[in-house]
């Protein structure tokens, strides 16, 4: 009993119990219910601090009475403020930090495994890439492109860059239907560092105006959020994650293995399809608005992993609400432990993800099959 | 009923199994016996549609490649010889997951209770809450198999008979446990279902079985009751031991002991 194969019994003890029937459903739905208020209260939180002194509370009561613009007690600079600027990236914030979040827990369930994530496989790294390739090379030689897609190009970019390197690594790392995470992690490093070397060549031909551009996308930020932008990736995101509830039973499944998961009737490959596509989409658009943010696809589904077992049912939707949080957390912390300036969101995520990752890894050594 | 006719399965470019003919009968419980390497485990995933195939399999009279995943669930359930876990799941989560494609046959409001009832049947009783990766080889078999039950609690449903597929579902358990699974097996075939499972105890498969089919190479050697299976010089050929097959006094029962080899 001194080395069990799983985690040990230490580790196992600290994992939530169903209690004596093993029904864990009961407690998911509250840590659900307990996550909407967090995230709720995290919303309003970003948008009542700031580096202004613009009174949100003003503005949330000209909403609640419906006042119109012109005869409300609010002046035009804290709309502004408030509407524009804040507003935006609250939203984006928390559209980002689901989507990361979402995927991470299905690339999970899909590869099997608690370590995949989106930013650590290279994933992010080709999405980055397709941005990068519309940053440097829009004007110029993917005129045609652009021209047709127009404030689309960005995004669609991205999720093809994604969604390109998620079937290569899954093709690499899959033999007979059994996927080698640790083939997996290294065609990640692989594909993250064949992305980053034709990034550089990018970089490399790149002018003042777009290497400032590009710098965004090595660091990733909130920042840049505009309306326009949330309209352009917001449609991809939602129908992503929209997609992702109609996955749950299957991945459930898909950790029995995938033969057995067929044999329970999932059709294993449409799910891995879909799954696929989902990712790449959730994951392409987030890069391409605030650039690699990492560390959020791994922490969160483990936290709620360890909070409320791993039932993809409660875990998604789980995920997808405290993934917002903790982003809306990050980029608040972002926006003041500097400030006036800012920290780029990426290094307060790597700077809280990274030692998780590796307490995740001294942690579970016994479950991790590499 | 399950009729496959003429069944081959290559596994990269060498052929495991060569054109193999083997029907289960709903009431029926058939064992397939045979050496280490003999394509047994390939076979059954041939008949559970896990692996592709040249041939024909038919189950109840449908072509197996033209079922879908979902409806196949339906027909049959299918016990692997060993399933590991990639994330923390309860027991009482993992059977619960035998009821993911809706046809288990109870009503719903009773479906809710069937994993606990699947658990008592094999024996785990009060399992539930335990974590399926801290039980031991034996009792994670135990919880898989309380999994597939779940999946197929009723042997007919809708005037179709159903299978369960079981490929050495007693090889980590004690003596008595392998008693109540071998039992579980033999009354879903009575209740009407079929059963199609391997097994290397020639005792067990010579108790339970109604016919024994032996895979030798590949090859399907015999096939039919156990009295008429089991011989002396099926033994020799097939699993190259010499030694003689008794048959308990009371009845005709034949059973193969080691130590009887000469």
């Amino acid at each position: 009993m001194a080395d069990q194969s799983i985690a040990g019994p230490s580790g196992m003890n600290r994992l939530a119990r169903g209690g004596e029937d093993g029904d864990r459903a009961a407690r998911a739905r509250l840590a659900i219910v307990l996550l909407a208020v967090m995230l709720g209260a995290a919303m309003l939180f970003s948008l009542t601090s700031g580096a202004s002194d613009a009174s949100a509370w003003a503005v949330l009561r000209d909403w609640v009475s419906g006042a119109a613009a012109d005869n409300s007690a609010t002046d035009m600079r804290t709309r502004v403020i408030i509407q524009d600027i804040r507003l935006p990236r609250v939203v984006m914030g928390v559209l980002v930090g689901a989507s990361l979040a979402v995927s991470g827990a299905v690339m999970q369930g899909l590869f099997r495994n608690p370590l995949a994530d989106p930013g650590l496989i290279g994933v992010s790294a080709g999405a980055s890439l397709g941005a990068v390739l519309i940053i440097v090379l829009g004007g110029t030689m993917l005129v045609p492109f652009t021209q047709v897609l127009g404030t689309f190009s960005l995004p669609i970019a991205a999720f093809f860059g994604g969604l390109v390197t998620t079937m290569v690594l899954y093709k690499v790392a899959t033999r007979q239907g059994r996927t080698s995470v640790a083939t997996m992690l290294l065609a990640g490093i692989a594909l993250a560092a064949l992305a980053g070397a034709i990034t550089g060549i990018l970089i490399f031909v790149a002018d003042d105006r777009q290497l400032r551009d590009l710098t965004f996308w090595q660091l990733g930020s909130l920042a840049g959020a505009t309306w326009l932008k949330i309209g352009a990736v917001a449609p991809i995101m939602v129908v992503a994650m929209a997609a992702t509830p109609f996955l749950a039973r299957g991945l459930n499944a898909l950790a029995l293995g995938e033969a057995t998961a067929t044999h329970l009737g999932i059709p294993i490959q449409q799910l891995k399809y879909v799954a696929i596509v989902s990712v790449a989409a959730a994951v392409g658009s987030s890069v391409a608005v605030s650039g690699g943010i990492g560390f959020v696809g791994i922490v969160v589904p483990h936290l709620l992993r360890l909070a409320m077992g791993p039932d993809n049912r409660y875990l998604l939707p789980a995920s997808a609400l405290l993934g917002a949080s903790l982003l809306l957390l990050a980029d608040a912390v972002a926006r003041t432990i500097v400030a006036p300036a800012e920290l780029p969101i990426g290094i307060v995520t790597a700077v809280a993800g990274a030692p998780f990752f590796l307490w995740i890894l001294l942690r579970k050594r016994g479950v991790i099959d590499l | 009923m399950i009729e496959a006719q003429d069944v081959s399965v290559h596994i990269g470019t060498k052929r495991i199994v060569h054109g193999v003919d083997l029907d289960a009968r709903p009431g029926e419980l058939v064992v397939i016996v045979g050496p280490n390497g003999s394509g047994k485990t390939t076979l059954l995933k041939a008949l559970c549609g896990e692996l592709a195939y040249q041939g024909r399999i038919m189950l109840n009279g449908r072509d197996l490649a033209r079922l879908k995943p979902v409806e196949a669930a339906g027909l049959r359930a299918v016990l692997p010889q060993a399933t590991s876990l990639s994330f923390p799941f309860t027991v009482h989560e993992i059977v619960k997951m035998g009821l993911t494609g809706g046809r288990s046959g109870v009503a719903a409001q009773e479906a809710q209770h069937l994993p606990e009832r699947a658990l008592a049947r094999v024996d785990l009783e009060g399992f539930a809450g335990r974590f399926y990766q801290e039980l031991s080889g034996g009792e994670q078999q135990r919880v898989q198999l309380a999994r597939v039950l779940c999946q197929v609690w009723m042997p007919v449903l809708d005037g179709q008979a159903r299978y369960l597929f079981l490929d050495e579902p007693v090889s980590s358990l004690d003596i008595r446990h392998q008693l109540i699974i071998m039992d579980i097996a033999r009354d879903f075939a009575r209740n009407g279902g079929g059963v199609v499972a391997i097994l290397h105890d020639l005792n067990l498969a010579a108790m339970y079985a109604d016919r024994i089919h032996v895979m030798h190479r590949g090859r399907l050697d015999t096939a039919g009751a156990p009295q008429d299976v089991l011989s002396d010089s099926m033994i020799e050929r097939v699993f190259g031991c010499r030694l003689r097959v008794g048959a308990v006094p009371a009845g005709n029962a034949p059973f193969v002991l080691p130590q009887s080899a000469v």
